[in-house]
């Protein structure tokens, strides 16, 4: 992803409250984060197993379908699945997250430096952004995990590590506009050092790219830890992942198509609420924001 | 513009070196003894050795890595540890068959794509161009792994129209599966930017000058609105296409397509490090030559842009 917006003095915030779309992301987002937050509370224990169940006088056998007591029906253990979906939604939380944090971190920093100081350390960190970007992430992050070994935190490691050339190379671009403007000369004159002016002067004023650039990212990481653990590079049990239900739910697809249709819904429904937010958080900054500012980084 | 090519190409290589190294040292750290895979689980020991002598892993590593790099910039990949192959061979079989199915999800994509564009731009406000956008911004939310099990459901479970999986000669019934999943999640991209960029040059002078003179409509749109329109239509297809060809591998994997994608997963399973650098090397240059063209392309279209 690369975004090319200049300058934030302006955050059109009744721009963002007056769009709809963002609205309905974020109310989806909250109720998302509430269920995940509360899931002990809310839903039944999702390891339960049930192997028969008494219905209109007949013995059946799981996968249950769709029924009052469960939502989303039951997996081949009898197991709830809205249960494990809101389990696993903490998890792709957790995960959209951590990577975003860590990635934003590490690109922030290198960006800054990259951008501010034109020496050979500059060169040195584009050329390995260059390297990191022509490889195929899927395949990337996948050798990374099976590297470090399967894991919540080693997913998010190995997420983190394919997506932070991006964020340097788009914070960099924004040090090298902001680095010639007068203020940053009158800090300089005035005898301020250089981080001084970088974390004073540069990095407030590459906030706002970074905040979508923030939010803009968290879709990718939970796409791509889905996608690791679907195809068990990723998140492994008892850990729940939406990926993993998915790929559970594989081979039931013919007697019970809720089992690996619903996680994905709630999957699909997660990504697009984060990316209308996303838009809106653009659309609010710079209200002649480039269209297709989506592509890109979602390819899972 | 030749020079510029020139430069492009040429920067790549120091990129190719970076990828081996990167991948040469994650499979290194990995767990596991590549002879000892290739002896497979019930071998005598002697026979592991005589592998490992004869595939000289018994080398120190910085001469196995420069032997490998030296290889490479000879143009020589090697053979696969696990089919014994020679990968060459292998990549020859399997690149034309990702190439078939890239090419069938970029024309659906673009087609699909830059009409429903078009119904959207020339309805305006109507209810088309609502429907056309409200799915619009469902573009690229969809997890593709996912995408693709639910139309394998629909289409080959319920419906038995296509084949579920599996390659047949190319362009027939099975490619439309895996195509279409790859392509539907850029749908709504294309279809935002062509209605964007057809809205803006309907807006102009010489679209009223063309109506004035009594020109039918479809023939304004084609004759003068597309081509001016194109720049960004063309442009977006291009970035489209990289980010299709990194849904490549979960794509073919997932529908059995016998592409270099499912290649690289299966070497990356086997541990198989000369196929799983080759097949890298192959789809980080084809992403890389894919870019380089849409940049001389725009040059191509829009003749202001010069590349120097």
């Amino acid at each position: 992803m690369r975004l090319s917006i200049r300058e934030s003095a302006t955050f059109d915030w009744r721009r963002l409250l007056q769009a709809r779309l963002p609205l309905v992301g974020a109310g989806v987002i909250l109720v998302f984060v509430l269920l995940a937050a509360l899931a002990p509370f809310i839903v039944s224990d999702p390891t339960q197993i049930e192997m028969r169940r008494e219905r209109d006088g007949e013995t059946i056998t799981p996968p249950f379908a769709p029924n009052a007591r469960n939502l989303f029906g039951t997996d081949q253990l009898g197991r709830d699945i809205f249960a494990r979906v809101v389990f696993g939604l903490r998890t792709s939380l957790i995960v959209g997250l951590l990577v975003r944090g860590l990635s934003m971190a590490a690109g922030t920093l290198l960006g800054l430096i990259s951008g501010y100081f034109p020496t050979i350390v500059d060169s040195i960190i584009m050329r390995i952004t260059d390297i990191m970007l022509a490889f195929p992430v899927i395949l990337l992050a996948m050798t990374v995990t099976a590297v470090l070994g399967p894991g919540l935190l080693t997913v998010c490691l190995a997420l983190a590590l394919v997506a932070w050339p991006d964020v340097a190379r788009l914070v960099r671009g924004q040090v090298l506009a902001i680095r010639e403007q007068t203020y940053v000369e009158a800090a300089r004159s005035i005898g301020a050092g250089n981080w001084r002016i970088l974390l004073r002067h540069v990095l407030p004023n590459c906030m706002g790219p970074i905040i979508v650039a923030f939010s803009m990212g968290i879709p990718g990481a939970i796409m791509y830890e889905a996608g690791l653990s679907f195809f068990g590079f990723g998140i492994q049990p008892p850990t729940p992942s939406l990926g993993s239900i998915i790929s559970d739910g594989r081979g039931y697809i013919t007697v019970a198509p809720w089992y690996p249709g619903f996680p994905g819904l709630v999957l699909t429904l997660l990504v697009l609420s984060v990316n209308l937010v996303g838009d809106g958080l653009i659309d609010a900054m710079n209200p002649r924001a480039a269209r297709g500012r989506r592509n890109g980084h979602s390819a899972s | 513009m030749l020079g510029y090519t020139v430069r492009r190409l040429l920067q790549f290589i120091p990129i190719l070196i970076g990828l081996v190294t990167v991948l040469f040292a994650l499979l290194n750290i990995l767990p596991g003894d590549p002879a000892r895979m290739m002896a497979g689980p019930f071998a005598n020991p002697d026979v592991v050795e005589t592998i490992r002598e004869e595939m000289g892993f018994d080398r120190p590593l910085w001469v196995q890595y420069l032997d490998n790099l030296w290889d490479l910039a000879r143009g020589e990949f090697g053979r696969s540890y696990q089919s014994r192959r020679p990968i060459l061979g292998d990549l020859l079989e399997v690149f034309p068959k990702t190439v078939q199915l890239a090419l069938a999800a970029e024309v659906t994509s673009a087609l699909l794509g830059i009409w429903l564009g078009i119904v959207a731009a020339t309805h305006r406000n109507g209810w088309a161009d609502r429907l056309i956008m409200t799915i619009a911004a469902l573009n690229l939310s969809f997890p593709l792994f996912w995408l693709a099990l639910m139309l394998q459901i629909v289409f080959a479970v319920f419906l038995r129209l296509l084949p579920p999986s599996g390659y047949g000669s190319g362009f027939d019934q099975f490619v439309v599966l895996p195509a279409v999943t790859l392509a539907l999640p850029s749908l709504g991209l294309l279809a935002r930017i062509t209605r964007a960029a057809l809205i803006e040059v309907l807006g102009e002078d010489y679209i009223r000058t063309a109506r004035a003179k009594g020109l039918r409509g479809v023939l304004v749109i084609r004759r003068h609105v597309l081509p001016n329109a194109l720049i960004p239509i063309v442009t977006t297809i291009g970035t489209d296409f990289v980010r299709l060809l990194g849904g490549i591998p979960i794509i073919e994997v997932v529908f059995a397509w016998p592409g270099i994608g499912k290649y690289a997963y299966d070497a990356l399973v086997f541990r198989d490090l000369p196929a799983l650098q080759a097949s890298v090397i192959v789809l980080a240059v084809s992403v890389s030559l894919v870019n380089l063209a849409v940049d001389l392309l725009y040059a191509f279209i829009n003749p202001r842009i010069r590349y120097v």
